[in-house]
């Protein structure tokens, strides 16, 4: 390969970050639409149609998991190896925290949305990366 | 698995960034492989051991192999 060839693996990284830039601004915007509808206009619209646009800031998460995805692929083997490692990490304390928290909540901790999951689950995905990374350093 | 990367590298005066652009991973790899971290795949070292022009068995030193797991 000639050295003026672009890296693949730079050009994965710079593709996710652009696809993660416009996802998140993407996400904000229909955070802020669908809530100023749920809470204006269609305060009174059918159930069904509520749910249609409470669920819409789900789109551009979806785009950032194809993001997720495609960047995994387009990454070199120690990369990927260093970030399923961290998936994997990240699962398992996740699955540990919400088994343990499911056991006190409601009789000795405060019930929480399940929405905390997957925050807990992003947390656990960037420390995990961390301490992975620092395996192969 | 100790290795000659960084002497192979060296005698081409390229920067570990040059050497991972050349073989299309990122430098980060260059390093744990270079230190020993990182042992690569068949396919990796095949890359490496065709741009060095020097079999694979010289570049990675098989004598290392403990058979322990990474």
């Amino acid at each position: 390969m000639a050295s003026t060839t672009i890296n693949p693996v730079k050009r994965a990284a710079q593709r996710y970050f652009i696809e993660f830039a416009i996802s998140m601004t993407a996400y904000v915007a229909t955070i802020w639409v669908s809530r100023s509808l749920l809470y204006g206009p269609m305060r009174t619209a059918s159930p069904g149609w509520q749910y249609v646009v409470a669920l819409l800031p789900l789109v551009p998460i979806l785009v950032v998991f194809g993001a997720v995805v495609r960047y995994m692929l387009g990454v070199d083997e120690l990369i990927r190896r260093i970030q399923v490692d961290s998936l994997a990490l990240a699962g398992g304390a996740t699955a540990l925290m919400a088994a343990a928290y499911g056991l006190i909540e409601g009789d000795y901790a405060p019930k929480l949305s399940a929405w905390w999951t997957f925050v807990t689950f992003m947390m656990a995905w960037l420390i995990a990366s961390f301490f992975v990374r620092r395996r192969y350093q | 698995m100790k290795n000659r990367l960084k002497v192979l590298r060296a005698e081409n005066d390229w920067t570990q960034a040059e050497l991972a652009d050349r073989i299309g991973v990122a430098r980060q790899t260059i390093v744990a492989l270079e230190k020993g971290k990182y042992s690569p795949s068949l396919e990796l070292a095949f890359r490496l051991s065709k741009l060095f022009g020097k079999p694979v068995e010289q570049i990675f030193d098989p004598e290392n192999v403990d058979g322990k797991p990474e």
